[in-house]
């Protein structure tokens, strides 16, 4: 039983980083698109593994020990954002890709709608069990 | 949440910085036969400069959005177009009159350029209201 209740908290902590990061992942995609058309302005991007997925599909379920989880999926609370590569720059020096910013607000807010659907879900049922039952 | 408002920030900045884009852009057009301006020279085509500015450098705790605004609206040096037309008051001594370097094509490029931006940017704002609204939705 308690196994099962360290195993929600886990999940919603998870679900709550990935929350902050689609938030993180928005503003960046915004203030790429602010300056869509400032000389020299380079895209900025923060790289994330799939830090939920690490979380959530090796260890946590089966975990015996509570130390095992969040093992290797300590992530940096302040990622600084960096260029992005890999991107066609214009004459005026800048290389910020309207349709890909857009795809990042878009995905990023699926994300975090995705999300807190889950973590809604989970509170719920917290309060279920708190009421007991009622 | 700062993080969101901090992007939120961000996109209307980019809409302030798109309408004056626009606006400079309609002066150009409206000018682009003015041959004679305050200082009694045809008119200039103007042009604005953008410069970005991060927002929150040192409170942030996470990466916010950077900004943009008009570092300064500068007029354009290429010479005027000659044209010739002796019958205009404007006309030199050779019946060429001076008209503003403005380029009506390239006016409308660059107004499309600023409206296209101004909806991106709005969208975003949406989007991100959209995300705020769902953070709100876990109260309840």
């Amino acid at each position: 039983m308690g196994g099962e209740v360290r195993n929600d908290a886990t999940i919603m902590a998870a679900l709550g980083r990935q929350m902050t990061r689609a938030v993180q992942r928005q503003a960046v995609a915004a203030g790429n698109l602010a300056n869509v058309d400032t000389p020299g302005y380079r895209t900025k991007e923060i790289q994330f593994a799939d830090a939920l997925d690490q979380e959530l599909g090796t260890s946590a379920p089966a975990a015996t020990n509570s130390r095992h989880f969040g093992a290797g999926a300590i992530l940096a609370e302040r990622p600084d954002p960096t260029d992005a590569k890999g991107l066609a720059t214009r004459r005026d020096g800048n290389n910020v890709q309207m349709d890909r910013e857009l795809l990042a607000l878009n995905r990023a807010a699926a994300d975090f709608s995705a999300a807190e659907t889950v973590l809604a879900a989970k509170f719920r049922l917290v309060r279920y069990a708190i009421n007991e039952g009622r | 949440m700062s993080t969101l408002f901090s992007a939120i920030d961000a996109s209307a900045s980019a809409l302030d910085v798109q309408r004056a884009r626009m606006e400079v852009a309609v002066s150009n057009l409206a000018n682009a036969e003015s041959t004679r301006g305050a200082d009694g020279q045809p008119y200039r085509r103007r042009e604005v400069v953008l410069e970005s500015v991060p927002f929150d450098q040192q409170i942030g705790a996470a990466p916010t959005a950077t900004g943009v605004k008009v570092a300064a609206v500068v007029e354009d040096q290429a010479a005027f177009r000659r044209r010739y037309e002796p019958s205009h008051p404007d006309a030199d001594a050779e019946g060429y009159v001076a008209v503003p370097n403005v380029d009506v094509p390239e006016e409308m490029v660059d107004m499309l350029g600023a409206a296209r931006a101004y909806q991106a940017n709005l969208m975003a704002i949406g989007l991100i209201r959209d995300t705020i609204q769902r953070a709100l939705e876990l109260a309840k």
